[in-house]
């Protein structure tokens, strides 16, 4: 990919949440029209229609089956799709959709590509979501029989960070109620309601030392989508096209005893080169970034990955989030939709999520979480056990 | 921090509707590479996948040496040492076979072999966990077929 070869053109979002009645199908349709409409573009135009893996299967009508047959392009009409799949990275889907997206274009078979993603929990019994969550992240034969959970690997990591960064648990806490300070001002997010305080994080329910519930992600039904042109059509049919400036990846292990990082604390030493190859691609330093759509899933993962960018110490980035400098009119916005810890976690939509988001922003369509004047963005995405990092460089323009 | 009241199994029980079956603790299942790991852990002996070519340890094993690809090798005895990297309690929303359990410790033991693994750690004053202590294997014979090797704090 050469630097803004490729833009997203528009976007769609329903609210994340617990709803039942709503399918996921209808939130595909939903959010597939929605897309359409944003970015002013024909639905005969989408060449391509990708959609994400929904996590979980109803054996009566399989969303995932359905897809994967393409059910999606007959549903909304599109008559001019000539190619349909479903890509799937887990969390790190919104960069593998996004790169199936990019070599489908890269390939001129079609100048526009449709991605969408949908997913609903809440028809599964609590039985059977914490069956196949709690233990996703966790290997069935090295770790599930010791009672190993997703909650549990994420307590770890951040037990490990704090005794080395000397992180404390307050500014652990800190990450959870700047996160929820952004979602409420998203009329999509899950958790929009009610503040949260530091003493509160605290206080909740111990789930797995050191984290507290309010320390870990609630699962939510959700969907979002985006549209994908090249640049060239995009800036025929859009006045602000979001062009993907640079980008940059690794994989690193499925069973977290594998890290190539042995050390958590440094685990930024790990990130670090990724991010700094993501702006070295985009021509832009983390200095020229107006906003940090930070993926962690947990507080301690975002300090992580704040950590890499190479524009605050590593360490201090617990303390940065505490002084309140990346909250609603600080001088560092992070994660401006509150993430999975206050938007919700819809699977392998929270990175989907981030990344609509930061279009939002970037086209300043974001409402009252619209940061001023934001031209350009850096995003990451990761998945499985944090197997795997992306980061991405957005911008309204193309740096020189 | 607050102190929140345990909730029993048997309340679980009750509110999830649960069934004998849905509190079977999962085992492993050994693969064809693995076989031998689980085979010596039910002899309480701790073992370690060494290639005989490059002298790479696999844990967990694949089914060929992951740094060069041979399949030559041998299980080497560990020395059943270890030292705890990171914990965690857990005290709340695990899987339901693990609830009568509440709370537990995992922890990401370190071998002087050079593989991490994760585990229980048992026989332990939470209070006194602390990142870098010194742990030894033991093992707990959870079923007639598997032996799960955990690790305790080595007494001074």
């Amino acid at each position: 990919m050469s630097k803004g070869e490729f833009a997203i053109i528009g976007t769609g979002e329903v609210p994340c949440g617990n709803y039942p009645e709503r399918s996921e199908f209808e939130i595909a349709y939903t959010v597939a029209r929605q897309a359409i409409q944003d970015a002013g573009i024909d639905k005969n135009d989408i060449g391509a229609v990708l959609c994400a893996q929904h996590i979980m299967s109803n054996p009566d009508n399989d969303y995932n089956t359905e897809m994967v047959f393409g059910r999606l392009p007959e549903a909304i009409g599109a008559k001019g799709c000539k190619v349909t799949c479903m890509t799937s990275s887990g969390g790190a889907s919104s960069f593998s959709l996004r790169k199936t997206a990019e070599g489908i274009l890269h390939s001129g078979e079609t100048d526009t590509v449709l991605v969408v993603h949908a997913q609903r929990f809440s028809t599964f019994t609590p039985n059977e979501q914490a069956k196949y969550f709690s233990i996703a992240g966790s290997d069935v034969e090295w770790e599930v029989p010791y009672g190993m959970t997703y909650n549990a690997l994420a307590a770890m990591i951040t037990q490990a960070y704090m005794n080395i960064t000397g992180t404390t648990i307050e500014q652990i806490a800190a990450v959870c109620v700047a996160n929820r300070k952004w979602a409420m001002l998203q009329p999509n997010a899950m958790f929009n309601q009610k503040e949260i305080t530091v003493e509160k994080v605290l206080n909740a329910r111990m789930v797995s030392y050191p984290l507290t519930t309010l320390m870990c992600n609630v699962l939510g039904d959700g969907g979002s989508a985006f549209i994908m042109t090249t640049a060239e059509k995009a800036r025929k049919v859009c006045d602000k096209p979001v062009y993907i400036l640079g980008e940059a990846s690794d994989y690193s292990h499925r069973t977290i005893t594998r890290a190539g990082m042995r050390d958590f604390a440094t685990m930024a030493e790990y990130l670090a080169p990724i991010a700094k190859r993501a702006f070295e691609r985009s021509g832009l330093g983390p200095e020229d970034m107006d906003i940090f759509q930070i993926y962690g899933s947990y507080p301690c993962i975002q300090l992580i990955i704040m950590d890499a960018l190479g524009l605050w110490e590593p360490g201090t980035t617990g303390a940065l989030v505490a002084s309140g400098e990346t909250s609603p009119g600080g001088k560092y916005p992070v994660t401006t939709n509150g993430e999975a810890l206050s938007f919700g976690h819809t699977g392998t939509g929270v990175g989907i999520a981030l990344l609509v988001e930061s279009v939002r922003q970037l086209q300043g369509k974001a409402g009252k979480a619209q940061v001023e004047g934001a031209r350009f963005i850096i995003e990451n995405t990761g998945g499985g056990a944090f197997m795997d990092c992306h980061f991405t460089v957005l911008g309204n323009q193309i740096p020189g | 921090m607050k102190k929140h009241e345990p909730i029993s199994i048997e309340t679980i029980k009750a509110m999830m509707n649960l069934t004998d079956e849905d509190l079977k603790k999962p085992l492993p299942k050994p693969t064809k590479w693995s076989q031998p790991f689980w085979d010596a852990a039910k002899e309480h002996r701790l073992v370690l996948r060494k290639c005989s070519k490059c002298g790479f340890i696999d844990h967990p094993p694949y089914l060929y040496c992951t740094n060069c690809h041979s399949d030559e090798h041998q299980w080497i005895e560990a020395s059943g040492k270890g030292t705890l990297f990171a914990y965690a309690i857990n005290y709340f929303g695990v899987p339901f076979p693990f609830w009568a359990d509440l709370p537990y410790v995992l922890g990401m033991v370190d071998l002087p072999e050079g593989p991490r693994m994760i585990s229980n750690i048992v026989e332990c004053d939470f209070d006194k966990l602390a990142n870098g202590m010194e742990l030894e294997v033991v093992f707990d014979d959870v079923s007639e077929e598997i032996t799960l090797p955990k690790w305790r704090p080595v007494k001074k």
